[in-house]
Parts: C-alpha cells; sequence; structure tokens
C-alpha cells in the first residue's frame, strides 16, 4: 500500500465522517429546538395552570414553625374521631403513614402515634387537580397539619385504626418533610414472623430495627410495648406506696463492686477509678439499717458482663425492694409476689389494647398467674426434675436449660407463668445470704421465676456483722473493701431481705417477646452503644 | 405405692375445680386426708376467674402453722379456683396423664385413705354407686334422682351403708350428691336413718358449709 493511497482513504473517510456529523448536528439542533418549544409550552401550561389553580392557598409547605403565632385552632385527636364527630370540621396534625393517588382522588393514611384514619382528597370546589398532585407527592412519615370534614363511612375501613369515619381534606400544610427514602418501611417492620416470607414480602432484621431507633419506635407494636413498660413502673410504685414504702434514689457511681469485681465496668474518677453499680443491694441496706423500714428504687443497673444472649443488657432498669420483716422473710416474699401478681392483673385489666397490639405481630399465650403465688422448694424442684430424667446433685445450682424445664414441668401442673423457687442452696448464693437455721446446706433465699426464666434474685440478709464477716471471709472477701458495708450493721440492724427486677425482662417475659431488646428503648450490650 | 417413688420432697396433689360448682366430695375427701397425713393445704385463685367467693378461699380450713416449711408434710393438697369445665386433678405430670371428673378424682384419693373393697363384685358396686352418684343425682332430672332415690332406699334396707357393711367412697358421693341439689329433705325412712348416720360421722362439715 503507498502513502497516497492511504491519504486518500483518509480524506474520504473524512468528508464522509463530516456530512454525518453534519447531519447528527442538525438533528441534534432540531431535537433541542423540539425540547425548548415542548418546555416553553409546557411552563406556559404550568403558569396557566398555576394562574387557574383555584386552590392554591389551601396547600403547600408551611413556612418553618419557630413560634411566629400562637393560633387558636384545636387539634383533634386521631383517637377521637368517632361517629360523634361526623359532619364537623376539623384541624389535625399527623403523620403520612401511606399515600395512594388514583385520578382525581388521593387516599392517605394518617397516623398518630398507634391510630390511624383513612383520609381523602378529591378533585371538586373544595380542591383543585395540582392539590391532589401535591397531597400525592408528600413523602412518607412528613408531618401534616389538615383541616378536613369527618364523614361517617358506609363500609368499615378494616386497615384503619378508626374505622367508622374518613376525613375529606380541604387544606393541607406540611409542617414537617420527611426524606423520601426511609431507612426501613413502617408496614415490613411490623410484619409478624414468618409471614413475610410466604408473600416473600420484606421483614426488617433486629439491627437494622435497632440502627434507625427512632423509626422502629414509631411502629404500633414499639408503641404499645412502651406504653405496657410505663405501665408496669407506674404499677410497680403505686402498689409498694400503697404497702407503705419509701422511694429511695441511690449513687450509680460506687467505690467497690457489691456481687464479686469480675463483672463491673470501671470509670476514672478524677486519681482514681470508680465503678458502676451493679445493682443498690448495699444502698438499699443501709437505708433499712436507717429505719426507713421498707424502701424501693427505680433506676438503672450495670452489668459488665460479656453474654450475647437475648435475655442480657449491660444497662437495664432495675426495680429493687428491701424491707424489715418481724420473725420470718416469707413475709418478704409474700410481699414481693403480691406486687407482681398486682402488676399482672393491673396489665390485665388495663392494658388489653397493648397486649393485643403485640400480639398481633408476635403471637404468645396470655400469661397466666395464681393469687397467692406458687412457692416451691428447692428440694421439690430437684425431686421434679429428677423425675423428669435429670440428673443433679442437691447442691448444684440450675442450670439454664434446666430452669427452663423447669418451668415447663411447674407449668403443666400448676398451669401458671409466675412461682418462686425457695430455699436454694447456700453455696450458689452470695456471701450475704442468710443460711436456713434446719439445715445449713440451704439458704433463706429465693428466685423469682416467669415463663421459666429467673426475673428476680432475692433473699433475707445478714443483718448481723459477726456472721456477715464469718461468711465474707468464706467466700474470700477482702475485708478492708467492705468495712463500710460490714459496719452499717454494728448498731442495731433489724431482720430485713428483698431482691431486684430487671424491668426490661418482666415486659419481655409478660408479653412473651424472644429477645430483651424489644422491650428496652435503647438497649446496650457488649456490641451496641448507639444510637 | 399409689404415690409412686419418693423423691424425698414433698407430693404434691393439684386439684382444679370451678368456683361455679365446687366439688364438695373432694373437700369431704380432704378433711378424711388430713386425718391419715400430714397434709399442706393450700387455696390458690388462676387468672382465669376473678371475684372467687371468700367460702372458697377458706374452705380447707385455717393455714397450717407450719406451712411456711413444704418439706414437714407428707403430702400437698393444692386446690385451684380455676375455669375448666370439670374437676381435674395432676399429680405425677411426666408419668399420669390429668385425670378428669370428679368421680374419678375421688377414687383415687379415697385410695389413699383405705384400699378398695378386695371382693370385685363389692368394689365393682362402690364403683357403680358413684357413677349413679355423679350422673343421675347430681346431673340427672327429677324422674331419674326420684328412681335412684327409690334405688338408695332399698339398698339401705338391705344394711347400714350403700354397699354394705363398711362405710365407703359410695356414701361419701351419693350424701355430696344429695347435699347439692339439696333433695336431702323429702325421702324415705331409710335414706334419712342413713342421712343422720352420715352426718354422726363428722367428715361432712366441709361440704355443709359451703352449701349454706
Amino acid at each position: 500500500m503507498t502513502k497516497e493511497e492511504v491519504n486518500g482513504a483518509t480524506e474520504d473517510e473524512q468528508q464522509a465522517q463530516s456530512k454525518k456529523a453534519l447531519k447528527k448536528q442538525q438533528k441534534e439542533a432540531e431535537k433541542a429546538a423540539k425540547k425548548a418549544e415542548k418546555q416553553a409550552k409546557l411552563a406556559a401550561e404550568q403558569q396557566s395552570a398555576d394562574e387557574d389553580d383555584f386552590a392554591k392557598d389551601r396547600y403547600g409547605l408551611s413556612a418553618m414553625v419557630q413560634s411566629q403565632q400562637k393560633l387558636d385552632r384545636v387539634l383533634v385527636r386521631v383517637q377521637d374521631l368517632t361517629p360523634e364527630k361526623v359532619d364537623q370540621l376539623i384541624w389535625l396534625r399527623a403523620r403520612v403513614h401511606t399515600s395512594r393517588a388514583k385520578g382525581k382522588q388521593c387516599f392517605l393514611v394518617l397516623r398518630q402515634q398507634q391510630f390511624n384514619v383513612q383520609a381523602l382528597v378529591a378533585v371538586g370546589d373544595r380542591a383543585s387537580k395540582q392539590m391532589v398532585k401535591f397531597a400525592a407527592n408528600i413523602t412518607k412519615e412528613s408531618i401534616v397539619d389538615v383541616e378536613a370534614m369527618v364523614r361517617k363511612v358506609e363500609q368499615k375501613i378494616e386497615s384503619c385504626s378508626q374505622q367508622d369515619v374518613e376525613l375529606h381534606i380541604e387544606r393541607i400544610f406540611v409542617i414537617s418533610q420527611a426524606e423520601p427514602r426511609l431507612p426501613l418501611q413502617l408496614e415490613d417492620a411490623v410484619r409478624p414472623d414468618g409471614e413475610g416470607e410466604e408473600e416473600g414480602r420484606a421483614t426488617v432484621n433486629q439491627d437494622t430495627r435497632l440502627d434507625n431507633r427512632v423509626i422502629d419506635l414509631r411502629t404500633t407494636t414499639s408503641q404499645a410495648i412502651f406504653r405496657l413498660q410505663s405501665g408496669v413502673c407506674q404499677l410497680f410504685r403505686d402498689t409498694l406506696t400503697n404497702k407503705g414504702f419509701v422511694e429511695i434514689q441511690t449513687p450509680k457511681i460506687i467505690s467497690a463492686a457489691s456481687e464479686g469485681g469480675a463483672n463491673v465496668f470501671t470509670v476514672s474518677y478524677f486519681k482514681s477509678s470508680a465503678y458502676l453499680a451493679q445493682s443498690p443491694q448495699l444502698y438499699k441496706q443501709m437505708c433499712i439499717c436507717a429505719d426507713f423500714d421498707k424502701v424501693f428504687c427505680v433506676g438503672p443497673v450495670f452489668r459488665a458482663e460479656d453474654s450475647n444472649t437475648h435475655r442480657h443488657l449491660t444497662e437495664f432498669v432495675g426495680l429493687d425492694i428491701e424491707m424489715a420483716f418481724n420473725y420470718h422473710y416469707h413475709e418478704v416474699i409474700e410481699s414481693i409476689t403480691d406486687t407482681m401478681v398486682q402488676i399482672f392483673k393491673g396489665l390485665r385489666d388495663n392494658f388489653q389494647t397493648e397486649i393485643q397490639t403485640v400480639n398481633k405481630q408476635f403471637p404468645s399465650e396470655p400469661f397466666k398467674f395464681l393469687e397467692p403465688t406458687l412457692r416451691l422448694e428447692y428440694t421439690e424442684a430437684l425431686a421434679m426434675l429428677r423425675e423428669a430424667g435429670v440428673e443433679m446433685g442437691d447442691e448444684d445450682d440450675l442450670s439454664t436449660p434446666n430452669e427452663k424445664l423447669l418451668g415447663r414441668l411447674v407449668k403443666e401442673k400448676y398451669d401458671t407463668d409466675f412461682y418462686v423457687l425457695d430455699k436454694y442452696p447456700l453455696a450458689v448464693r452470695p456471701f450475704y445470704t442468710m443460711p436456713d437455721p434446719t439445715n445449713p446446706k440451704y439458704s433463706n433465699s429465693y428466685d423469682m421465676f416467669m415463663r421459666g426464666e429467673e426475673i428476680l434474685s432475692g433473699a433475707q440478709r445478714i443483718h448481723d456483722a459477726q456472721l456477715l464477716t464469718e461468711r465474707a471471709q468464706h467466700h474470700q472477701i477482702d475485708l478492708e473493701k467492705i468495712k463500710s458495708y460490714i459496719d452499717s450493721f454494728r448498731y442495731g440492724a433489724p431482720p430485713h431481705g428483698g431482691g431486684g427486677i430487671g424491668l426490661e425482662r418482666v415486659c419481655m417475659l409478660y408479653l412473651g417477646l424472644h429477645n430483651v431488646r424489644q422491650t428496652s428503648m435503647f438497649p446496650r450490650d457488649p456490641k451496641r452503644l448507639t444510637p | 405405692a399409689l404415690l409412686g417413688k419418693d423423691l424425698g420432697a414433698l407430693r404434691d396433689i393439684v386439684i382444679n375445680a370451678n368456683p361455679a360448682k365446687p366439688p364438695l366430695t373432694l373437700l369431704v375427701l380432704h378433711g378424711l386426708l388430713c386425718q391419715r397425713y400430714r397434709v399442706l393445704s393450700t387455696v390458690h385463685v388462676h387468672s382465669s376467674v376473678s371475684g372467687v367467693r371468700p367460702q372458697l378461699l377458706s374452705c380447707l380450713g385455717p393455714k397450717h402453722a407450719d406451712s411456711y416449711a413444704r418439706h414437714m408434710f407428707q403430702l400437698g393438697f393444692t386446690l385451684i379456683w380455676k375455669d375448666v369445665p370439670k374437676p381435674q386433678m395432676k399429680f405425677s405430670v411426666r408419668n399420669m396423664c390429668p385425670i378428669e371428673g370428679e368421680a374419678n378424682v375421688a377414687r383415687f384419693l379415697f385410695k389413699l385413705l383405705a384400699p378398695y373393697p378386695s371382693d370385685p363384685a363389692l368394689a365393682t358396686l362402690v364403683d357403680s354407686w358413684v357413677d349413679t352418684a355423679f350422673y343421675q343425682l347430681a346431673d340427672g332430672s327429677a324422674k331419674e334422682r326420684a328412681a335412684v332415690l327409690r334405688a338408695v332406699n332399698s339398698a339401705l334396707g338391705r344394711g347400714p351403708w350403700l354397699s354394705g357393711p363398711e362405710f365407703s367412697l359410695a356414701d361419701v358421693a351419693c350424701y355430696c350428691c344429695l347435699l347439692q341439689n339439696g333433695s336431702a329433705a323429702s325421702t324415705a325412712a331409710n335414706v334419712q336413718r342413713w342421712i343422720k348416720s352420715c352426718e354422726n360421722l363428722g367428715h361432712f362439715g366441709p361440704a355443709q358449709l359451703l352449701v349454706k
């Protein structure tokens, strides 16, 4: 091949290419022109549309509420939208749970806490086409102010909590806009286990929930769980206050570990170190020695155990009781079990809606109990376990599987989810536990169980400084470190006992849930420190 | 032997009963058991029922002074007022199915007090009276009840107790069923005499208290 030939070829090509390019350019120009024309037309249309949008004052993004005005507007609560309110024009603030546009109509589900109601924007003399379009484009979870007429519906709306009425929206303003993409969908988060798999729908796993706790807490299930939890605290306080108990506050930063040194958090405290309290044990007892007679305390408790189980947290809310008794520590057991029974009854009678809401997502049998509470002795439990084929020594502690098995056996025989196991072997209890006077192998200590899981550990405490010293030495505890504790008992100390309950565990087991993180608002465990 | 192997702990008989229909026979047998064994008696209310009458809460008598120490007793008698269709007994849940029906529970409890007659004919006779008591005397129509009372009357013409010379479960069951449906007053002479003898034994106090 010669050079010329090559050149000629390229020239030809160039020519051809420029022809092609020219054509292309022309086409593009045409396209652009068309586009511009279209845009101009659209803009014109938009403008004309905007101009004849008669409803443009009835919707929109409202200015940030900076408290610039104080309106005399009454906002009705969603739960109060009953047939009594039919044909009234009301204002309401709620979240947009879902929205569904269909031609000239847009259906919204407006949610407020665990209640929701159907709302409708339809083109008519109150709403324009543009208003419907605006309503359809409001992002999920945005907060809106709505003025609407309450209308009766012919057929019950099964998907909403307010089934008898719907709202015909006349004005709608966005107070706070949510970002269009949510980290999890609320419908996915309340879907019962297993149901999603069948229909090929998504479910949300626990870590995603906890990472986006603020959104997860908006679900009806979470709303119900934490309302019930508040009820447990309230009932606990009310019952004990009625029994003549005094609520106390104790320090959480302490100088020495109360129950063995291994599992406490150490914090730096100026030039030395301190610990986070594992239980208010010592302070409760000091209050008894200081003549408070009956005390209780609600507050955080810390455990530095590196156990990643369904029922352990590193920080939880402890409900602690300590009381002086007259002659027998069963007075304490009766007081505590009666408190628990009052809580169960209070929940059964006043929180049925919440219990059923949780049951929809996490089905479980209703919680059963006996009044007075069943009390079994450790030897009886051993006999029941041995009868079931478990081999166990007389002084062995109950392992978790045996605990659960025993729970099943007790449930089978007595049909109760709550019972007390009394007279534990002395060897498996802390040093301050009072030994049994008739058999030194056993102790005046007890555990309480809900659905076969331990919720409370308690005992009669040693109120005699000398015996306490002996027992501490037996457990090889450094007497110097617990000197102030032992000294509390030198100047006259009444016989006393008590115990502590974990709030999260009680809620979890009452509702028959499977993970304590579900009943902890912002759970803390060895792997989670946020949110 | 009836209670199975001794595992060195309290052997607890659990009875579930509906407060709407207290099992009088079982309360009478409880009294008899207490005379024979050291019995730890407790009454509970299950969460399935509410508003149980105070008499029912104290129907097993006052609390034993030693009741804080369960290991000091030979036998537990735990009565649970519960929403059950018929009385039910649970004892050794691993080896024994729950026993349903007041008559059957009564048979079990009575065997802890006295062996059944060794004569099979007599034993069957006792069993048949117990069935008659619960099916016809307690639940039957007025006509059926009248027929049973005639049969009771003629049986008592032949001996002091329903099944012959010895007081037995037949007498306990029939007496309690008569007491429950309140038809004891208008009966024949032999029955009247037998009722007196039953009352003289003093076993029926707890049942009489509940009917009032």
